[in-house]
Parts: structure tokens; sequence; C-alpha cells
């Protein structure tokens, strides 16, 4: 839960005790619930419910109405004081059922950088014939924006959680919210999916170039593209330049084809961990990163070498991923996270 | 360090809501407010209104400060105090003018909407008219609009926070009726506050100076209403005793002492038939309570009587209130008047109004007895050229002289004030009562209405062995007032006034009949105390209400109520009903005793269990392809039950 809402200031209790007040509830909580699978829907018993700082004031102030009311012997006052208060009733079980029954799905996280947001994907469903109104998720230090969903409609709610170093980031918890309708009282649940998405090394800031590899018959590198002489064809693969795309063939028999040059295949380069500039594994991880991301940007075929691991010479979206991934989870056991 | 002041254009989607709900708010209560805390309410609406328009700053802090300690000096030099209804809501108003230029993010509206509510509830306080509950519904269910617009999500449409807090509203009054009916009403107030409610409407004060004023005000609004048991007195005897006067000092009556004498009731022996009604009197903010002559006994709560007879409350009467009361017709008062009490309604200035005295003494010594003389002063106006009259000429010094010689016309306080003057220099004990007489009956309500135009004053008079006697001058004057009232003519000249005669003896009817119901209002919702609760709860079945049979009534009702709107709404937000079908489906899943992937189609599911299952290839695709026949194509009843078939026969 964030902050308590205006009007009351922060209550001057110690953030360490309501802290621990805050874990113990949320244990108990998750004990109770359990692990939910990726796609959950709510049931009514574990929406919980608590009136906002709003809501507080709005019942002190029914009170206060009810003595003014009880004090003049006013009819009509009366009649504004019980309506204010069966709307506070109303509220209450408006707000916990504008939650009850939707269907949360994890709808998927995409590899950030470290230092990035991981933007974690939750689709939610209304499956019921009444819109839901004000719904947003939240973790401890990030919210999602505010949306409405109409009966039969489906959103995705985007949750930013920050990274800081590369590997596996969890996301064991994370709520649901409404203040829905009048933030006289805030209704939640908590999820446990278990969510994780990947976080790849933050790209070396001063990376030094990429050392001058071999190429694979021990000449150096001359033009990592050597365009000068042509191979012959092969079938187009996603990831092959546009410039290298045979069209006068394509426009004959109508097959995408990829122009082969004898340079390309033999000059590409070699990103080998243990030739690394650095004495810092993390630093060295880093600078490698740099390098695929250099690389990946200017089309170039690059191998990767890693204690452990090789990937010969390519390019294209999977060599991409293949190698960001396993500096990523270089030296981590994919277990403990 | 400032803060930042620039706005963005955040508030536009709710902020014309809560000025609107605000300034619904207002609006009962501008005709009470001085002009100029009307006009900066709306200025500072339309200037805020601007500044989120155009994304200007707001004003800065000191600027604010400043409006605010000039506001309230207004507030302190118009009102001189700032406790009271009227102060508070001018103080409210002040403050949500100002609010509304600090009003930076969405929820600082809450506090507008906070002071909106307060502003509903102080009009109630201040006014209760049969206009008031769909006014003060329309007001709720404008707040909780603005309240929705302002914690919904931007880009929502106005009309679905229009419709929910409908909706909302709708569920509450139930809910609201319940507590309202049960929820116990008592007796006493905890703490007593002014009701300085601006002026009081009563035509009654407690001096009378004829001739100060040249003209009587001839208010059409309600004294009071009576509802009677039995039959309704004829118009003659219709008089409603108020206060008495008993002190002249040449020129104004006063003297209106009702100190509690040890056996006023005593000195009251009734004949006849009892007289027994309910009055409903409008708030006058003054203590004198209303009986019809003269009064036996009566409920309102600490109200007694006065040496006089007249009824007297503790507290001013600030709000409307039902008494029931018995009286008598036919009775004598004070038949022994002490030497001293004697003397004291006998005196009157000797230096004043000398051509009255002497008249007064001149006819008494001609009557022969007091009897004789007090009907030839009455024969006196009669005969003479006197005129009974709303707008008589003022008169100077010795009033009465110049009344009772030169003018001539006055109404009746001028013959009440010089028939008194006569009586008491001719040696006969007097005195002045104010109060109303007559009164319309309304024959769609059963009831008498007593408008402040029924205003009236006549005299008393002591008579050896008889005690006080009423004797009403005016009446010699100009009988049909006392016969007939005014009420009917009143209507009729206003007609006339617009030169038609037929529609405004439909308007009368058409106010008669308005009349009807707002007695009825009063007496059953605004009148709804601790006797009509007791009356209702027993109507009701509860045997010996007491508050704590009604408060665990209420609860009761109350949580009922809750769980039927829960119910409502769960059903309201319950999911669509899984067809028939793809419960079939699921079962026949259930029976493979495989798992289906997320994402994967019945198909490639069909493909799956094919490999891993023992169940007949054909059954498998035979299912599959019903079940997606029946799902997905035209509604097909046949293939629903081969499906049915398919899935037991497995």
């Amino acid at each position: 839960m964030s902050s308590i809402p205006w009007p009351f200031p922060k209550l001057g209790i110690k953030p360490a005790l309501t802290n621990a007040a805050h874990r113990r509830v949320r244990q108990w909580a998750r004990k109770r619930q359990g692990i939910d699978s990726t796609v959950t829907r709510l049931r009514p018993g574990r929406v919980y419910i608590l009136p906002t700082g709003v809501g507080l004031v709005f019942g002190l102030m029914v009170f206060a109405m009810l003595m003014g009311s009880m004090n003049y012997n006013n009819n009509l006052s009366f009649v504004l004081t019980f309506i204010l208060a069966g709307l506070g009733f109303v509220a209450m079980h408006q707000c916990q059922r504008n939650l009850v029954g939707l269907e949360l799905s994890f709808a998927g996280v995409e590899p950030v950088f470290a230092g990035q947001a991981a933007q974690f994907r939750v689709a939610i469903t209304n499956h019921s014939k009444n819109a839901r109104h004000g719904i947003r998720l939240y973790t401890d230090d990030s919210i999602s924006e505010l949306q409405d969903l109409m009966p039969g409609e489906s959103k995705v709610f985007v949750l930013a959680v920050m990274t800081d170093k590369r590997g596996r980031i969890l996301l064991q918890r994370f709520g649901i919210r409404t203040l829905f309708p009048f933030e006289l009282f805030r209704s939640w649940a908590w999820l446990h999916m278990n969510l994780s998405g990947l976080v790849y090394p933050h790209p070396a800031d001063h990376a030094p170039p990429p050392p001058p590899t071999e190429t694979a018959h021990g000449h150096r590198q001359h033009d990592a593209r050597g365009e000068e002489d042509f191979a012959g064809l092969r079938k187009f693969h996603v990831g092959d330049s546009p410039r290298h795309v045979a069209w006068k063939a394509f426009a004959r028999s109508g097959q995408l084809l990829s122009k082969q040059f004898s340079g390309a295949d033999t000059s590409s380069q070699w990103f080998d961990f243990s030739a690394v500039p650095s004495d810092d594994v993390e630093q060295r991880l880093s600078i490698l990163t740099s390098w695929i991301i250099n690389a990946d940007r200017t089309r170039e075929d690059y191998g990767l070498r890693v204690p452990g691991a090789e990937f010969p010479p390519s390019h294209g979206e999977t060599q991409r991923r293949q190698c960001l991934e396993t500096l990523a989870l270089f030296g981590l056991d994919e277990n403990d996270g | 360090m400032a803060k930042a002041r620039g706005t963005d254009g955040s508030l536009l989607e709710s902020l014309p809501w809560t000025l609107f709900a605000l300034m619904f708010s207002l609006a009962p209560h501008i005709q009470f407010l001085p002009w100029w805390i009307t006009a900066a309410f709306i200025v500072c609406g339309v200037w805020r209104f601007s500044i989120e328009k155009r994304r200007r700053p707001i004003p800065s802090t000191w600027f604010r400060g400043f409006l605010a300690l000039l506001s309230f000096l207004g507030v302190l030099a118009t009102y001189s105090t700032v406790s009271g209804v009227g102060p508070g809501s001018a103080l409210l108003a002040i403050m949500a003018a100002l609010k509304l230029l600090e009003t930076l993010k969405r929820r600082d509206q809450f506090v507008l909407l906070f002071i909106s509510i307060f502003l509903v509830m102080s009009s109630l306080l201040r006014e209760q008219h049969l206009w008031s509950l769909p006014y003060l519904l329309v007001a709720v269910f404008l707040i909780m609009t603005a309240w929705l617009r302002i914690s919904s999500a931007t880009g929502q449409k106005a009309r679905r926070s229009f419709s929910t807090s409908g909706r909302l509203v709708m569920y509450a009054a139930p809910l609201a009726i319940a507590m309202w009916i049960f929820f116990p009403r008592i007796a006493t107030p905890f703490w007593s506050v002014p009701m300085d409610t601006g002026t009081g409407t009563s035509g009654i004060s407690d001096t009378m100076s004829p001739g100060d004023i040249s003209s009587l005000s001839l208010s059409d609004a309600v004294a009071f209403r009576v509802e009677f048991k039995g039959d309704v007195p004829a118009p003659r005897d219709r008089y409603w005793r108020g206060l008495v006067l008993t002190v002249f000092n040449g020129r104004t009556w006063t003297g209106n002492d009702p100190f509690r004498g040890a056996r006023v009731h005593e000195q009251v022996v009734n004949s006849g038939r009892p007289v027994d009604y309910t009055i409903t009197l409008e708030p006058t903010r003054q203590p004198w309570v209303f009986a019809l002559d003269i009064p036996w006994s009566w409920t309102l709560e600490r109200t007694f009587m006065g040496r006089q007879q007249q009824l007297i409350r503790a507290r001013p009467i600030d709000q409307r209130v039902a008494y029931e009361a018995v009286s008598y017709l036919d009775y004598r008062t004070d038949v022994d008047l002490t030497e001293f009490a004697r003397s004291f309604y006998e005196s009157v200035p000797r230096q004043s109004n000398q051509r009255t005295q002497e008249l007064a003494i001149r006819m008494r010594n001609a009557a022969g007895s007091d009897t004789a003389f007090i009907e030839a002063v009455l024969m006196r106006f009669h005969e003479q050229e006197y005129y009974y009259t709303l707008e008589p000429p003022p008169l100077g010094s010795n009033s009465v002289d110049r009344f009772l010689f030169d003018t001539r016309q006055g109404f009746c306080e001028h013959y009440a004030s010089a028939f008194a003057v006569m009586m008491r220099a001719a040696g006969i004990p007097a005195r002045v009562v104010l109060g109303y007489q007559g009164g319309e009956l309304n024959p769609m309500g059963g009831h008498l209405i007593v408008r402040q135009s029924d205003a009236h004053a006549w005299n008393e008079v002591w008579l050896e062995g008889v005690g006080w006697r009423r004797v009403d001058p005016t009446a010699a004057v100009a009988p049909e007032r006392i016969e007939v009232g005014r009420g009917g003519s009143m209507f009729d000249g206003a007609g006339a006034a617009w030169g038609f005669d037929m529609p405004s003896a439909l308007l009368h009817k058409v106010t008669l009949y308005w009349d009807a119901m707002n007695a009825t209002w009063n007496e059953w919702v605004l009148g709804y105390g601790p006797e009509n609760q007791d009356k209702f709860m027993e109507w009701l079945g509860m045997d010996d209400p007491d508050w704590r049979k009604m408060m665990l009534t209420m609860i009761a009702v109350v949580i009922g109520i809750v769980l039927l709107i829960s119910l409502i709404l769960s059903l309201r937000y319950r999911p669509p009903k899984r067809d028939r079908a793809a419960i079939l489906y699921k079962k026949f899943v259930r029976k493979t005793g495989i798992e289906p992937e997320t994402g994967e189609t019945p198909a490639t599911f069909a493909i799956r269990v094919d490999g891993e299952s023992v169940i007949p290839v054909e059954a498998v695709d035979a299912i599959t392809s019903t079940y997606l026949d029946v799902r997905y194509g035209p509604p097909n009843p046949q293939a629903l039950q081969r499906l049915e078939s398919e899935v037991r026969n497995l």
C-alpha cells in the first residue's frame, strides 16, 4: 500500500514499526493464498478493504452532522445525514465488488538492460456485464496507470520495476487496487504469481573498441561486410540486410533470397570473454554487452565465447538474444535467482 | 521556498462539476447573504476556471491571505459575530471561494465538496419547506457526481459519472429511509446555538404604538395551522391569545411580563365544552405561544402560563413546533382582583390624551354603570364616523386624542388602544391582548390556516363579579373583520387588480391545496419527533417503544438492506454463465486426463490427445468438431444433444 492519502498527514508512527506490521500482514496473506497461477481470477475472499483518509473524514463529518441533526431535531438534515451514511455503506460494497471476479493474466515482460525499468505486463479481463472503474496495479515502488474496464473488455496494465543488476528480476508480489466509487474506501488484492524477467548486463559506457579479431582463415579482418566477392544466393533469413536481398530474383521467382559475399562469410569477429581488457567479471560482461549491441546495430556477424558457452558468428535477433541472455545469466545459478 | 503554482488543465474535467455543486448548495443562501459574498464567490469561481483553462498560475499565498483577512473582516462587519447559521453560512461561502483559489490538485476539490455538504446542511437548518427534500436529493446527487468526477480515470464520460452516482444514491435511499424512520428521536437538544436566521416573520411584537407605523404589513405568511379534534369554533370565537400588554405611557403599550404566578391556573374557571386541537406553529424566534382563548392545558414542553393567562416558553420558538392544547370558550378569570392590581390596570398618564380622558369620565357618568359605559363606547365607534383602514394617517403626540377626535381612521391597534385608555380613565381595569383572530378553513386539509395578516389586538376589561371579559372594539367598527376574517378578500383583491376575477378564485384554490400538502408534510415529515415516532412504532406493532428497541430495529433493518444491496451487486457483477457446450467440453478434457496448455486450441489439443491418450481417435475428433460447431456455429440444439451423448458415452 502506498502513502496514506490526503488529508491526513503521514501518521507519526515509526516507519520501521509500520513496515514490520505490513510485512506480517503480507506474509499472512501469502500463506493464506498460496502461489497464484499466471491466470488468476479474484475471489471475494481475497479482496481486502479499508477506509481511506478521505473516508475517515467523511465518516467524521457524517457523525458531526448526526449530532447536529439530533440537536436541532431537524428531520431534513436527518435525511441528508442518513443519505450520506447510506452512500458510505453502498460505496463500501461497491468498492469491493469492483475488483471481485476480475481475471489477471501475465502477459510477459521484455528483457531490459540493468538500470532500465522492466515492464511487467499484466492483462486484466472483465468477464462481467458491468464496467469496472478506476483499476490500477501497484508494487511497493511502482504504480500502473488508472484504467476503466468495460464489460467483456481486457486491458494490459504495465508495472515498471526498476532493475539494478543483471540476472533474473523477480516480481513475487504485486497488488491490484481501486478507490472507486468515492475514494472513501480502498479495496485491494495481493497476487503472488512469481513473475520473473531477464535483465541483461548494463552496457559499458566507455567500452574499448573490440579487439581486432582473426578471420576464420587466420587473416586479419579487412572488411566486415566484404561486399566485393559475390559468392551466391541463399534463402532470406530474418535479420538479413535489405541491401543484400536479391530483388531481381524476387521479382522473377517471388522468393526472397539474400546475396552472399565471400568476405561476409569469412570475416566475422569473435567476442571472447577472456580477451576483454578488464579484470572485473561484471565489467567484462558489460563491455561484451556493449560490443554485441554495437555489432547488432551495424548488422555485423559476431560470435561470442564465454567459459562454458560458445556461439558461432552470426547476426540477427536470435543471435543477439542468445548472447545477451548468456551474459545476463553468466555465473548465476538459474535456480536461486 | 515558494510552492509551484502553475496549473496544467488537469482539473478541467472535474472543476466545472465541483463549481456547479458548490453553486447549487449556495443557491438557497443567496437571499440571506450580503450581496458581496455571492459576488466574491462567483468571481472566484469564474476566475479559477479561466486560470485552469488558460493554464495560468494561481494567485500567490500573500494575495490569498490578504483576501482571506479582508473577507473575514467583511463578515465580522456585516454580522458583528461569527457564530450562528447566518454568519456561519457566510463564512462557509467565503471559505469555498478562497479554497477555490488555492485548489491545485484534483483531490483538493474534496474540501470544496465537504463545504458544499455543510452549505446544504445549514440551508436545511435555516428553512424547511416542501421543496427542501427534492432540493437536498438533487444536491446530494450533484455533489456525488462531482465527487466521482474527481476520483475517476481521466477521459471518463460525464454521462457515466452521472449514471453511477444516480445508481448509488438509489441504493442509499432505502438505507436512509430505514435509518430515518427508526433512528430514535430525542426531545431535548444537547446544547443551544443561536439561530439568528434573519428577521422573524411574526406580525406581532411585544410593544404597541398605534400611529407610529402608518401601514400594517399584510404578510400572507402562515403563522400557524390548527387541526381541531371536534367541531371548528365559529369565526367570532377564534381569538388566539398571544401576549397581554398592561402598561401605557401615553403613546406606547408595553408590559407583557408573564412572570409565573403561583395560582394563575386556579384563577381560571371553565364551563362549557372543551375544545381539543393541535397547533403547528411556524418559527417566530419569540417565546410567545398562541392558543385559543382561553387555554387550559397544552403539551409544549417548558411552557407556562403567565399572570395574564398568556402562554410563554422558556426558549424562543426557532423551529416549527406542534403542540396539542385544550381550551374553553366559556371561562371566568380573576374574579377577585386585589386593590393593588386594580390600580395597576387603571393607571394611565394623567397629562397625556386629556381630551379622551375627559370624554371617558363624561360618558361614564352619563352611562350610570360600567356595562352601560362599555356599550356606549362601542356604540360611539359603531355609529360615529370611524373607519377601519389598514393605512391610517400617522398620529402625533397624544395619539389617542388625535385618533379619537381628528383622524378617526385606524386598524385594530388604534381601537384597542383608544378603548383601553377610555376604560382606564373611567376607572375600569383594562388591558390589551395581542394575538390572532379568525383563520381560514382549508377544505382540502380540514385544518385552519392562521396567517400573519390575521394578527389582531383586542381588549379585556375587568368587571366586578365577572372577572376579565373580552371586548373587541374593532368588531364595533368593522364587524365583517371578525365575522368572516379577511382571508378570502385578499385573493379577490389580487385578481381584481389585474382586471379579472375567475383565476383569482382558482389561484386561491391552488394555494389552499398547496397549503394542505404543506400541513401534511409538516405533520408527518418535519414534525416526526419523539411522539410521532412512538405512535408510528406502535402502529408498526412495537409494544412500548423505547430508544433501545428502535436502535436495535434500525441496526437489524440496515443490515438486512445492506445484505440485499450486496446481493444485488454480486449478481450485477457475476460473470456470465458458462454455456452448456463449454461445460461438456471441460468434462471431456477431464476424462482425457491431459492438461491443456495455455493458448492451445481444441484442434491442437485433439491432436495431442490422439497421440497421448487411449481414447479412440474417432471419438476425440467427433467431440472436437461437434464442440466447435456448437460453440462457433449458428445455434444448433441437435448438435448440443449430440455433444452431450458423445461425452457421456466416452
